[in-house]
C-alpha cells in the first residue's frame, strides 16, 4: 500500500474508531462462538467447551490491544492518553506536583539564567565583522605583557607584516565638552583613519574618517558614539556638518556610532590619530594601542610567530629602545570577557550541580512513588499491558513534570537574568568586561531550558519506570506493603540518589565557604592606606586654559585653600592618579650614580604629583625621612618621595634618603627625601589582564615642581563624604567656574567597585549552595519518612518489646546521619580535588583551606540531622498496638 | 494436541493464512482450524497472534474482508484473498522454497 493509502487509512481509523471496535468486538465474539462449537462437537460438554475457549483465546481485551497496535495512528491515540492520564495522575496528588515541579524549576531556572548570561557574555558574537579575526597587539616590556605600543613601532609592525590585512592604532584622551550645559568631561579616543576600518563597523549615520583626515588642519572632525548623541544631542539627525567645541576648539561632528558600537567601552567619541613617520619621535615613547585584522586563512600561532620575528629585527636594530621588548597578541574576545570568565565558569558549574541535586530530588520523589503504585502496576500488567506500554506511561508523567518544571524554571531565569545585570557591573575602569544592558533570552537559552527539563524528565522518569516493570505482578498483589522485592530495590536506588545529593551539596557548601571567606579578607585586606571617610574627584585642567606650570600650580593652590575650609571637610590634597581609580601612569626610574643592572629591570613605578597633605589625608605612613611642604615648589631643588619597595629596589642595602634618582620625563634628577609605606594601587580584587593583586611601587613628586592637568582630589571628612560633595565643588567652580568635575565618589565606593566581580560571585554562589543544602535536606527528610512509614510494623514490634525513645531515634536518625555522613565523605573528596580551580578567584584563603573542610561537613551533617528530626517524631508516636494491627 | 507447539514467526504466519485463504474464502475461527489440521498440529495459532495478522494482512491490501450472514443468523467476518495477495504468496513461496534448500544444503554438508 502507498504512503498516502496508508496515511489515508491511518486517518481513517482514527475518526472511524467505534465502528471499527464494535466490529473487531463482534468478529471476536464469533470466534469465540466457532470454537465453542467445534469443541463440544468434539465431545466437550458445553461449559467445559466455553471455558476451555476461553482459556485459550485469552483476554479478549488484550487482543483487542494487540489488533488496536497495528497501525500507526495508534501511537498519537496511545500518546494523548497517556498524557491525559499523566495530568490526572499529577492532578491527584497535588503536594508532591507541587514540591517536584518546584524543585525542578529552581534547578533549571538557576542554571538557564547563568547559561544565558555565559551566552551573552562569552559566546554573543561580537559586533565587529568577523570578530574572531580580530587581534589586539600589545608590548611585552619586563614582564609586563599589556604595554602599550610606540608609534615608531607601529608603523614598522604595520609595513612589515604579512598576516594581516589591516591594521589600527589608537589611544585614550580626554577633551572637555563646552558650549552644550555644564562643561563635560569627555572620554575620548583616538583612532587612526583605518581604524573603523579594521573594526568593519558601519556608522549609524554619516561616515567615519577619511584617510587624510589624520593630517594636522584637516583632523578636527569627531564620530560621536550612539549614547552621546541621544544624550548630549537629543538623537537630533542634523548633527552632522554641526560644530562642537572640545577643548576650546571646534571641532566637526561628521558620523554617529550604532549603539553596539562600543570599541573601547565607554568611549563618547572619537577623533583622528595623527602617527606621521616624518615627525622626529621617540621609538621608547609608548602610548598607543593596536588592533590588527588577521588575512583569511592565517591562524593566531602564525600571527604570533610573524610578530615575534619582527620584534626581534626591531630589536637588534634599535637596541637602545626595544632591548627585550616584544609582542603579545591577544585576541578581542578574550580582551572583552578574559576577567570575568572565571567566574562565570564557576557560577555556571554551580548552577549545574544545584539542577543535578534538585533532579536526584524529583527522582527521589517519584522513584517513591513509583514504589507506592506497586500495586497499580500490578494490576495493569494481570489486565494484560506489556511492560513496554507501561514504561512509556511513566516516561510520559515524567516528562511532562519535567516541561511543566522547565516552563516555570524558563520564568525564574527570567528574573534571575534581570538580577544578574544587576548585579554584574556595566563597566569597570580598565578591566574586561563587556558592556551588558540587557542578557536576551534567545532561542538558544530556550533550547538549553528546553534540553534540560525534556533530559531531567527523561532520567529519571527511567529510574521508576525500569523498576516498576520488572517485580512480577503476582507478587506485588500478594505483599502486604511490608517487604517486597520492588521495595528493597527503590530503597537502594532512593538512597544512592540522597547521597549524591549530599555529596553535591557539599561541594557546593564548601565553594561557597571558600568564596565567603575570601570576600571578607578582601574587605579586610590593608590597602595600604584607609579608604573610609574620603571624597575623590577628578579634574582635568584642558590645554587651552591652563598652559602653563603656574596656572596650573595656582589653580590647585587656589581650589585646595577653599576646600580645605569648606565645614566639615578635615584635610584635602590631590594626586595625579587616585588609588583604585584604575587610572595610572607609569615611569621609569634609576638610581643616579648607580650603574643600572643589566640583568635586573629598571623599575617602573607609578607615579604622582602630590600635595603636601596627601599622606596625611589617605593615612599613608610615613616609613623614613618627611613629607613634602610648602617649601618644595618650583624654585626650590627637585625633591621625591619613594614608596618602601621601590627604595629597596633601588638601594637595596643603603639608606635612600639623600640619595638621588634620575626619572624617566623630567629634566632634573631628584632628591629623594621620605619613604613611605606601598599601597596597593589596583586594589586587591580582580587585576586587569588577569595577574594576582600585589603592592605598587610608587614614586611621588611635589605637585609643585609638576604640576599635571590631571588633579585627583581626595578629601577626608568628618562624616559622610558625600555630604560635603556639593560643598566642594562649588569650591572649586568659584576658581573657574567652566571647569568640568567627574567621578566624584568616595573611596569606600571605589574599593567596593574594584571588588564587585567577587561579591557578586559569592553572593550567587552562597545562594546556590544555600539551595543546594535544602533540597538535599528536603531529600534526606523525604528518605527517612519514607522508611519510617515501612517500617511502622518494625517499629510497632520493637516498641512493644520494650525499645526506649533513644533506641528508636537512634534508629531513625542513625539512618539519615548514615546517609549523611557517606555523602559528605564523597562531597569531601570532590570538593578537594575541585576547589583547585577556584583558586583564581580567591584571596588569601587556600583552596584547600581547612577550616571550612571541617565546618561545611559539619553544618550539612547537623542539617541532616535535623531534617530527620520530624520523621523520628513520628517514629515515637508509633502506637504498638496500631502498627501490629494494621501491618 | 502436542504440548509444545511451536511459535510462529510473524512472517510465516502472514503466509500461512494467505495460502490457507488461496483455497477458499474463510472466517477467523476457519482459518485458524485450517492452519492446525493442516499442519497436523504443529502450528496452533492464538487470537493474539490472528487477529493481529488479518488486521495488517487487510491494511497491506493482501487480504479483503467481508461480512456476511451466517447460518444461526449473525454477522461473520470473511476474508478473501486479493489479486495483490495472490501474487504476494506466489512470490513467498518461491522465496520461502529457496530458503529452505540452502538450509538443507548448509545442514546436510559433511564437515
Amino acid at each position: 500500500m502507498s504512503l498516502i493509502s496508508r496515511l489515508a487509512v491511518g486517518l481513517g481509523a482514527l475518526f472511524g474508531r467505534r465502528k471499527a471496535d464494535e466490529d473487531l468486538d463482534s468478529e471476536l465474539r464469533d470466534y469465540l462462538d466457532a470454537a465453542v462449537a467445534e469443541k463440544v462437537r468434539r465431545g466437550m460438554t458445553r461449559d467445559e467447551a466455553v471455558r476451555s475457549a476461553h482459556l485459550e483465546t485469552g483476554s479478549l481485551e488484550s487482543v483487542k490491544e494487540e489488533v488496536r497496535d497495528v497501525g500507526w495512528e495508534v501511537m498519537i491515540e496511545t500518546f494523548g492518553r497517556d498524557v491525559r492520564f499523566a495530568l490526572r495522575v499529577m492532578a491527584k496528588n497535588p503536594g508532591f506536583t507541587l514540591i517536584a515541579v518546584l524543585t525542578l524549576a529552581l534547578g533549571i531556572g538557576a542554571t538557564t539564567a547563568i547559561f544565558s548570561a555565559v551566552n551573552t557574555v562569552l559566546l554573543e558574537p561580537l559586533p565587529y565583522r568577523q570578530a574572531e579575526r580580530l587581534v589586539t597587539i600589545w608590548g611585552v616590556n619586563k614582564g609586563q605583557r599589556y604595554d602599550l605600543v610606540s608609534d615608531l613601532d607601529y608603523l614598522d609592525w604595520k609595513s612589515q607584516n604579512r598576516v594581516f590585512e589591516s591594521m589600527g592604532a589608537s589611544t585614550d584622551e580626554m577633551f572637555t565638552l563646552t558650549g552644550a550645559g555644564e562643561p563635560e568631561s569627555i572620554i575620548g579616543y583616538e583612532f587612526s583613519p583605518d581604524f573603523f576600518g579594521v573594526l568593519g563597523v558601519p556608522p549609524l549615520i554619516g561616515r567615519t574618517f577619511a584617510a587624510d583626515e589624520d593630517e594636522p588642519g584637516k583632523d578636527r572632525v569627531v564620530v560621536l558614539s550612539y549614547h552621546l548623541w541621544g544624550g548630549q544631542f537629543g538623537g537630533d539627525r542634523s548633527v552632522i556638518g554641526r560644530s562642537i567645541t572640545l577643548d576650546g576648539q571646534p571641532y566637526t561632528v561628521i558620523g554617529v556610532m550604532p549603539p553596539s558600537f562600543q570599541y573601547p567601552q565607554g568611549t563618547d567619541l572619537w577623533t583622528p590619530l595623527t602617527v606621521d613617520a616624518n615627525d622626529t619621535r621617540d621609538r621608547g615613547s609608548r602610548f598607543l594601542r593596536v588592533m590588527a585584522r588577521m588575512k583569511p586563512g592565517v591562524t593566531l600561532p602564525e600571527a604570533r610567530m610573524e610578530m615575534g620575528t619582527i620584534a626581534a629585527r626591531l630589536r637588534s636594530a634599535y637596541p637602545k629602545t626595544n632591548e627585550g621588548y616584544d609582542v603579545n597578541l591577544v585576541t578581542l574576545r578574550q580582551l572583552i570577557s578574559g576577567d570575568v570568565r572565571p567566574a562565570l565558569l564557576v557560577l555556571l558549574c554551580s548552577a549545574g550541580l544545584v539542577l543535578l541535586i534538585a533532579c536526584a530530588n524529583v527522582a527521589n520523589l517519584l522513584v517513591s512513588r513509583a514504589v507506592a503504585r506497586q500495586r497499580e502496576i500490578a494490576i495493569r500488567a494481570a489486565l494484560g499491558a506489556s511492560r513496554a506500554r507501561m514504561i512509556r506511561q511513566f516516561l510520559t508523567e515524567s516528562v511532562l513534570l519535567g516541561l511543566v518544571g522547565g516552563a516555570l524554571g524558563w520564568l525564574i531565569a527570567y528574573g534571575g537574568a534581570s538580577a544578574l545585570v544587576a548585579m554584574f557591573p556595566k563597566t569597570i575602569q580598565n578591566l574586561s568586561i563587556p558592556r551588558i544592558d540587557s542578557i536576551p533570552m534567545d532561542r538558544w537559552v530556550l533550547g538549553f531550558a528546553l534540553l534540560a527539563s525534556l533530559t531531567t524528565g527523561i532520567l529519571f522518569g527511567l529510574a521508576p519506570a525500569l523498576g516498576a516493570g520488572r517485580s512480577s505482578p503476582g507478587d506485588s498483589l500478594r505483599e502486604s506493603g511490608r517487604t517486597g522485592s520492588g521495595g528493597a530495590q527503590g530503597r537502594r536506588l532512593r538512597n544512592v540518589l540522597v547521597v549524591s545529593e549530599v555529596a553535591f551539596s557539599l561541594m557546593l557548601l564548601a565553594s561557597a565557604a571558600l568564596m565567603i571567606k575570601s570576600f571578607f579578607h578582601l574587605v579586610g585586606a590593608n590597602l595600604g592606606f584607609r579608604p573610609n571617610h574620603v571624597l575623590s574627584l577628578r579634574v582635568l585642567l584642558p590645554e587651552y586654559k591652563y598652559k602653563t606650570d603656574t596656572q596650573r600650580a595656582a589653580f590647585s593652590r587656589e581650589t585646595l585653600s577653599r576646600v580645605q575650609s569648606v565645614p566639615g571637610v578635615g584635610a584635602a590634597a590631590s594626586v595625579t592618579f587616585i588609588p583604585l581609580s584604575m587610572w595610572w601612569g607609569t615611569r621609569q626610574v634609576s638610581a643616579l650614580g648607580h650603574p643600572p643592572d643589566p640583568a635586573q629591570k629598571v623599575p617602573q613605578p607609578v607615579w604622582s604629583a602630590i600635595t603636601p597633605d596627601y599622606f596625611r589625608v589617605m593615612r599613608i605612613p610615613l616609613l623614613k625621612g618627611r613629607f613634602f611642604s610648602r617649601t618644595d615648589d618650583a624654585s626650590t631643588p627637585a625633591v621625591a618621595i619613594l614608596s618602601s619597595s621601590l627604595a629597596r629596589q633601588l638601594w637595596p642595602n643603603e639608606d635612600p634618603i639623600g640619595k638621588q634618582v634620575s626619572v624617566d620625563g623630567l629634566k632634573n634628577p631628584c632628591k629623594v627625601v621620605g619613604i613611605v609605606g606601598d599601597v596597593y594601587h589596583l586594589g586587591v580584587g580582580i587585576q586587569p589582564n588577569g595577574g594576582s593583586p600585589e603592592l605598587t611601587s610608587e614614586v611621588y613628586f611635589p605637585y609643585e615642581q609638576s604640576p599635571t592637568p590631571l588633579l585627583g582630589y581626595v578629601i577626608r571628612t568628618a562624616g559622610d563624604p558625600l555630604s560635603v560633595a556639593k560643598a566642594v565643588q562649588s569650591a572649586i567652580w568659584a576658581v573657574d567656574k567652566e571647569q568640568a568635575i567627574s567621578f566624584v565618589e568616595t573611596m569606600d565606593q571605589l574599593a567596593s567597585e574594584t571588588i564587585v566581580i567577587e561579591r557578586s560571585s559569592m553572593i550567587l554562589l552562597g545562594a546556590f549552595a544555600a539551595l543546594a543544602v535544602l533540597l538535599a535536606s528536603i531529600g534526606i527528610y523525604g528518605v527517612i519518612s519514607y522508611t519510617v512509614a515501612r517500617r511502622t510494623y518494625e517499629l510497632g514490634i520493637r516498641i512493644a518489646l520494650g525499645a526506649g525513645r533513644s533506641q528508636v531515634l537512634r534508629l531513625v536518625i542513625g539512618e539519615g546521619f548514615v546517609l549523611a555522613l557517606l555523602g559528605a565523605a564523597i562531597g569531601t573528596a570532590g570538593a578537594l580535588s575541585l576547589t583547585r580551580f577556584l583558586s583564581s578567584l580567591l584571596y588569601g584563603v587556600r583552596s584547600a583551606d581547612p577550616f571550612t573542610f571541617l565546618a561545611a561537613p559539619v553544618v550539612l551533617l547537623g542539617v541532616a540531622v535535623a531534617a530527620c528530626l520530624v520523621p523520628a517524631r513520628r517514629a515515637l508516636r508509633v502506637d504498638p498496638v496500631v502498627a501490629l494491627r494494621n501491618e | 494436541m502436542i504440548d509444545n507447539p511451536t511459535p510462529l514467526v510473524q512472517g510465516t504466519l502472514d503466509m500461512l493464512i494467505l495460502k490457507t485463504l488461496a483455497l477458499e474464502p474463510q472466517h477467523g475461527f476457519g482459518i485458524a482450524q485450517r492452519i492446525e489440521q493442516i499442519s497436523r498440529g504443529v502450528f496452533q495459532v492464538n487470537a493474539g497472534s490472528l487477529f493481529p495478522a488479518f488486521r495488517r494482512l487487510e491494511r497491506d491490501g493482501l487480504v479483503e474482508g467481508e461480512w456476511r450472514a451466517t447460518t444461526n443468523n449473525r454477522r461473520a467476518k470473511y476474508y478473501r484473498l486479493t489479486s495483490f495477495g495472490r501474487r504476494k504468496l506466489d512470490a513467498e513461496t518461491k522465496e520461502w522454497g529457496r530458503q529452505t534448500a540452502a538450509i538443507a544444503r548448509i545442514l546436510e554438508a559433511k564437515a
